[in-house]
């Protein structure tokens, strides 16, 4: 499957993330013969061990997350970053867990926006929101160079299309930047050839920044 | 949801058995060699405690498969009683190769394991049945699949299931129920738990079907 590099919008220093600026990436892809091609969405869920008894705690992972992926609809991925472990699943897995009622779902989140096609590559924005809110946390990017499948390959026609979109995008004057995570994708046991788990990963890897890098503006 | 019945058959007769199935199910048959964990969660961890299965399939190519299983309760009460076949409720997933590396992480631990070898046949009739026959195995150390020796040397475990909904249960049990009156010369399939030994005549049966290659009506 095609490369894809997931960015996440962060803000300048006392900024904070909008709805307009989702709105402005929007309008900067269009401006830059972008093809509006429909929506997309993904949905993403904190696990968080339940205990019986609460003063003992075993050894448990914190940041056990699952997605579940625009592309991969019949498919479920689970990612344990601290572990550096990465699995694909079927979507039924979803069902096993809440029978083993191990872990509970406690925080979930939807991915949703717009997606465009640019000559070979194909763009998606959307901004990130709890489930059963409307306030928006954050902003993601997806950009998938749709001739390779090669990590490695892609990696300088990817960073070449990441510039002209920053350039394009700092005519609009916004308080901010898209920013791409480098990972080793070889830690979590995932090789050159690009897969959906690749694509967990960068997600988890960019809640984890987003989550430390967005903070609310303090109103004095 | 799953129908499941299973019975035991003494190794000398599971050729004959294959031999029966082969015309019965009308299917090739396919080798079996499964390499199955159960995890049990660790003290505390859970509303309840938890047990999950991990299956991996050794013969498949290029590289093993894995799927998770949780096995739930069974049906109870007068109508599951009326029953002859368990019915369960079961979830099934396939899974990446490192779900067992998964599972240690989220504080699950190996109750113990299994290698299921021997054969299978998968086929339609009413509903989706699969018939296994297979040594169960168990391992001298921990994951030591080429040590394993059988739990029980000279018997075989036989296992037929059928997916079902809860819409869908009767007749599935039904088809399940009935495909295994055709077995009953060569083994006693029964719900898991409730042992009917292996079939006294059996032997006579199996020197039938091997004599003429199971062209013999039992």
């Amino acid at each position: 499957m095609p490369v894809k590099w997931v960015l996440y919008w962060q803000p300048n220093q006392g900024s904070t993330v909008s709805t307009q600026i989702l709105n402005e990436a929007a309008q900067c892809a269009e401006s830059i013969n972008g093809v509006k091609e429909g929506r997309w969405k993904a949905t993403l869920n904190y696990y968080k061990p339940m205990l019986r008894d609460q003063s003992n705690h075993p050894d448990l992972p914190r940041d056990f997350l699952g997605i579940s992926l625009a592309d991969q609809p019949s498919k479920y991925y689970f990612i344990i970053r601290s572990q550096r472990i990465v699995v694909e699943a079927d979507a039924s897995i979803q069902l096993i867990m809440e029978k083993l009622q191990s872990y509970k779902s406690k925080v979930s989140l939807y991915f949703d926006g717009f997606q465009y096609q640019l000559g070979d590559f194909r763009l998606r924005v959307g901004r990130v929101v709890p489930v059963h809110s409307e306030s928006i946390r954050g902003i993601v990017m997806e950009v998938e160079y749709l001739p390779i499948s090669s990590v490695e390959k892609a990696r300088k026609v990817m960073e070449e299309f990441v510039e002209i979109w920053h350039e394009a995008l700092s005519k609009r004057s916004l308080s901010g930047k898209f920013v791409n995570t480098e990972l080793n994708f070889g830690e979590f046991g995932l090789g050159d050839h690009y897969t959906p788990q690749h694509t967990g990963v960068q997600y988890a890897i960019v809640m984890a920044h987003m989550i430390a890098t967005v903070q609310p503006v303090v109103r004095g | 949801m799953e129908c499941v019945v299973q019975g035991i058959i003494e190794t000398q007769h599971v050729e004959a058995l294959e031999i029966l199935l082969q015309g019965l199910c009308g299917v090739q048959r396919e080798r079996l060699r499964v390499h199955e964990l159960t995890l049990k969660s660790v003290p505390n961890l859970g509303v309840v405690s938890s047990e999950v299965r991990l299956l991996c399939d050794l013969d498949q190519q290029p590289e093993p498969t894995w799927t998770v299983k949780h096995v739930g309760g069974a049906l109870r009460g007068a109508g599951a009683d009326q029953i002859s076949v368990l019915v369960r409720t079961m979830i099934e997933s396939k899974v990446s190769k490192n779900a067992l590396r998964m599972f240690y992480s989220l504080g699950y631990k190996l109750d113990h394991e299994l290698l299921k070898v021997g054969f299978a046949f998968h086929f339609q009739r009413t509903a989706h049945i699969s018939v296994s026959v297979s040594s169960v195995n168990k391992m001298p150390k921990i994951h030591a699949i080429d040590e394993a020796v059988p739990v029980t040397p000279g018997m075989q475990i036989v296992v037929v299931t059928a997916p079902a909904t809860p819409e869908n249960y009767s007749e599935v049990a039904a088809a399940v129920s009935s495909f295994c009156e055709f077995l009953a010369p060569l083994v006693h399939l029964s719900k898991p738990f409730i042992s009917t030994g292996v079939v006294p005549t059996a032997a006579a049966a199996a020197a039938s079907l091997m004599s003429d290659g199971g062209g013999t009506t039992l």
